[in-house]
């Protein structure tokens, strides 16, 4: 397995990953005759606390021009009791690994929830557990150091 | 707005397409076009017939499974345009 280890300071496991148009909407998009966007880098939180990875609509919809393909219903800390609808985007992932001799660990496409929850935080999507079910993640609260195997 | 007639007819024919519980549909407006065993075959397919035209892509759950994010957010839901 691939792996890389990173310090967390008091905004927690923080990564680098890029967002791009999905393999397949790219090719598409080139079906079209219409340009692709650039891929964009973003600053992403691990989070155990989300079933799903989160990215920002700026992203998604501004930068990477998308139309949503999926919806699912989501509860946070505050829709209360009453899930609320929300668009899915397909997607390629791109975590940027550690060093230059690690491979990214690249999914596409990939289903995100569109989530404007990063105002003002210093990031720009949640990596969810959809896609840390397909890692190891070790944290190591005492050292500050988290470790992401896949 | 973009999914709310796939949305609205993946409701409404639900009761016929939970005997495909566990696939991924692919809807385009009202029709119901295929079924797949994989998220990324949907997404092909439906990029490979309706290029940059609206389709749906959703699991077909008897229960729809509900997402959880537990950081504070205000969600979108479907009111933003795209």
């Amino acid at each position: 397995m691939s792996h890389f280890t990173l310090q967390f300071d008091a905004g927690g496991p923080l990564l680098r990953a890029v967002v791009s148009v999905s393999a397949a909407r790219a090719g598409a998009l080139t079906a079209a005759s219409q340009e692709l966007p650039p891929p964009v880098p973003i600053q992403a939180l691990v989070d155990t606390g989300a079933s799903c990875t989160c990215i920002d609509p700026d992203i998604l919809i501004n930068r990477l021009g998308l139309m949503a393909t999926g919806e699912a219903e989501c509860l946070t800390p505050t829709t209360g009791a009453t899930p609320q609808k929300m668009k899915l985007y397909d997607i390629g992932l791109r975590i940027m690994a550690g060093s230059v001799t690690e491979p990214h660990l690249y999914l596409d496409p990939l289903p995100v929830m569109e989530s404007g929850l990063f105002d003002g935080q210093g990031i720009h999507a949640l990596i969810g557990r959809d896609v840390l079910n397909r890692c190891v993640l070790i944290y190591n609260g005492t050292t500050r150091l988290f470790t992401l195997s896949y | 707005m973009a999914l709310e007639k796939e949305v609205e007819t993946y409701h409404a024919r639900l009761p016929e397409l939970k005997e495909h519980a566990g696939k991924y549909v692919l809807i385009h407006g009202d029709k119901v076009v295929d079924f797949f065993t994989s998220y990324e075959d949907a997404i092909k397919a439906g990029y490979q017939q309706f290029q940059l035209q609206p389709f749906l892509v959703k699991l077909v759950q008897a229960v729809e499974q509900v997402h959880f994010v537990s950081r504070l957010f205000a969600p979108l839901g479907l009111r933003s345009s795209a």
